[in-house]
């Protein structure tokens, strides 16, 4: 015991101590996301600043009651430039030359149409002179003011035909006529919420969860690849491999130290993660605070627990993997070129399951997929979350025994002449895909 | 009596390489072995076996009656070995470095705190132990490793090229621990080397190794009179020679 922990601590001490390993793992996350997450803030609180104080140019060709009800809606709380000019070519060259982002251009019979009950026709121009969201933000705000005023118009059209025919009834009525109120049932409970709204928390949840898996295990397949590397290129395994203690202890030591630095390192990302999210979403806190717990589908202790003892044996069976391969190189760069590979069983389902759901992918996917330990630990990170834990149970039960296939291979290694004699380089490696490439051609 | 090394016909293949070609020497109880010879001749191969770190291909090799593939739990409890090439860990300093691998030697924290003592002497290192391995030099990383290596005062000591790539002052002073712990306190040590007037000075018997054979053995004086040669290097090139 007491060598396992001295083996943990050493092995700690190792990695936090390397400025890579610490700045990457621990600190980049830590920064990283708060100064993501301030810039969308600071670009979306532009947008809402150029929405607000939406400036457009008005140049009007007509006259009438109808163009100066317009007219008089437009002016009103919103600051207007108003163009003369001698037809829309001179009038477009003019606007230009103003910073107004839109110019509405209020056509030659348009009072006459809309008295007429023909359609009003407008046009409008936008500048766009950065190609910013900005600029579309303010090209939005031109519109939303023309739709409102549309509503308007439109409630009093049907008032006035309501009149003229003696019926009763409600203008806006008229025009939607259907009210309808969408319930969701979760769990056998019926709740006053949209699904839809529930939907979009969902989606959020499950494409959270398998980031969060997928970051996490990259964590710690790069710190466990790097921490036998390391031993290698700088020469201190030969003299581990010869100490009073059992390799089986050595292994566990590697294992250990990996987890504590890669669970630093997702504690880390989910507080770099939380500023992002709140500092992003600031302008619309309701995004953030509706979550799974309001919805009563939140986790309950037992699906907690289900979840950690999930996560914990996903990431020893990629630290596992990952020591096991890195054990075939002899240097840093090439154990992490080679664990690289590893990317892609551990992508491909959080990509795959980020956007569709396991039943709805042809059948040789699904199989495909489910060969793979880290479908399952992201299927049951959902599950958890609908408190299905039998499918949490297999997928722990499944992941656990490829774990220890895993680990009984890697402690095989361990207990070879292989570890000290494997001479895998980034130039063996390249040579291998080099060969292959050929044979293709 | 007991061998602290008998090595039997021991042969290890690497592929189509034969590193060591059935190759016999016994080491006794206290003695200064040297294992001799030229680059790429099996040294460092025959000292990874007997440190249980490879596996022989044929033959067998015993340390205190333990053999390397059965016991070989048994004998990395008895042995130190220091690699040719070892390195320390970058991040940890000298200090913490000692006392993590003393660590597992120890029984209590008095015999730890007495093997830091000792290897704080050899090293001879100061204050600089409190700083990070990362910044020291070769000739100060060689001395760590060396006080790490006898610090815990192990029944047999195995040292590859101990001196290699020192200078004069620091080869000197290794030299004098190595011979120091094998005459005062009972330390058995089995060495390489390719430097054979170290070899002289420091073993009681040698080995001289080439292409994985064992081509001469003795004390250095009974193989220089044997080949009326002035000292090894003479004796090892008339060896050779002849093989
Ligand atoms: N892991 C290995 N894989 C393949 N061949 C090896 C391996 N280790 C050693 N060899 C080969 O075995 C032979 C003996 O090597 P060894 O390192 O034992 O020599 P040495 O006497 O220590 O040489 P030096 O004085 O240069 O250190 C060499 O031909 C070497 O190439
Ligand atoms: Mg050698």
């Amino acid at each position: 015991m007491g060598n396992l922990w001295s083996l943990v601590l050493k092995e700690i001490k190792e990695l936090v101590r390397d400025p890579k390993i610490l700045i990457g793992v621990i600190l980049m996350p830590i920064i990283i996301f708060p100064v993501m997450g301030s810039a969308i803030n600071i670009s979306t609180s532009s947008v809402q600043r150029a929405m607000i104080t939406a400036s457009f140019a008005i140049y009007n060709e007509d006259e009438g009651a109808p163009t100066d009800a317009l007219l008089e809606h437009l002016y009103r709380n919103n600051t207007v430039i108003t163009i003369e000019a001698n037809g829309i070519q001179d009038a477009l060259s003019k606007y230009q030359e103003t910073n107004a982002s839109t110019l509405l251009w209020i056509m030659e019979g348009y009072s006459e149409n809309v008295s007429q009950g023909l359609k009003g026709e407008l046009k409008v121009y936008a500048n766009l002179k950065s190609l910013s969201i900005a600029e579309a933000g303010s090209t939005d705000a031109i519109g939303g003011l023309l739709n409102y005023y549309a509503y308007f118009l439109s409630i009093a059209n049907i008032n006035s035909l309501l009149e003229q025919a003696g019926a009763i009834g409600e203008a806006s009525v008229v025009r939607s006529p259907l009210s309808v109120d969408y319930q969701s049932i979760i769990k056998g409970n019926v709740i006053d919420v949209a699904p839809s709204q529930i939907v979009s928390v969902i989606m959020s949840q499950s494409v959270m969860l398998p980031i969060m898996v997928m970051v996490m295990l990259m964590f710690a397949i790069q710190m466990a690849a790097t921490s036998i590397a390391i031993e290698k290129e700088q020469k201190t395994l030969e003299t581990l491999m010869t100490l009073p203690v059992s390799r089986l202890t050595i292994l566990s030591g590697k294992l250990a130290g990996s987890i504590v630095v890669a669970v630093a390192g997702a504690i880390a990302y989910m507080i770099g993660f939380g500023y992002y999210m709140t500092s992003a979403f600031s302008f619309a806190p309701e995004l953030t605070t509706m979550s799974t717990q309001d919805l009563s589908i939140g986790l309950e202790p037992l699906g907690t627990l289900l979840l950690g003892v999930n996560i914990f044996v996903t990431l020893v069976s990629g630290l596992a993997l990952a020591i096991s391969l890195a054990t075939f190189t002899d240097n840093v760069r090439s154990a992490q070129s080679l664990t690289g590979f590893l990317t892609i069983p551990i992508m491909l389902p959080a990509i795959i399951l980020m956007f569709s759901d396991l039943s709805m992918l042809p059948k040789t996917v699904q199989m495909v997929l489910l060969v793979i330990p880290y479908t399952h630990s992201i299927i049951a990170s959902k599950a958890a979350f609908l408190g299905n834990y039998v499918l949490v149970l297999r997928s722990i039960g499944y992941i656990t025994l490829f774990t220890l296939v895993v680990l009984y291979i890697a402690a095989k290694i361990f207990s070879t002449e292989r570890i000290i004699t494997a001479r895998f380089t980034t130039f063996d490696m390249k040579k291998l895909l080099g060969r292959r490439s050929n044979r293709e051609r | 009596m007991q061998y602290a090394i008998d090595v039997r016909n021991l042969t290890k293949t690497f592929g189509d390489i034969v590193a060591i070609d059935g190759a016999s020497f016994t080491v006794k109880e206290r003695e200064i072995f040297g294992l001799i010879g030229p680059n790429g001749a099996g040294k460092t191969t025959a000292l990874r076996i007997l440190s249980t770190l490879l596996k022989p291909s044929s033959g067998t090799a015993t340390i205190f009656g333990n053999d390397v593939v059965k016991k070989p739990e048994a004998i990395r409890e008895s042995i130190s070995y220091l690699p040719e090439e070892a390195g320390a860990y970058q991040n940890l300093s000298g200090y913490e470095y000692l006392s993590f691998m003393a660590g597992f030697y120890a029984e209590d924290k008095e015999s730890q705190d007495e093997m830091l003592k000792e290897a704080e002497l050899i090293s001879g290192l100061g204050e600089r132990l409190d700083d990070r391995i990362k910044g020291y030099s070769k000739g100060m990383k060689r001395r760590l490793l060396l006080a790490r290596a006898v610090m815990m005062k192990p029944k047999l000591l195995i040292l590859d090229e101990p001196t290699s790539g020192l200078d004069v002052v620091h080869a000197f002073h290794v030299r004098q621990v190595i011979k120091e712990y094998a005459d005062k306190k009972g330390v058995t040590v089995l060495l390489s080397s390719h430097n054979m007037l170290e070899v002289e000075y420091l073993c009681h018997r040698v080995s001289l190794i080439n292409e994985g054979k064992i081509i001469a053995e003795g004390s250095p004086d009974e193989l220089t009179q044997k080949f009326s040669a002035e000292n090894l290097e003479q004796v090892f090139m008339e060896v050779a020679k002849l093989g």
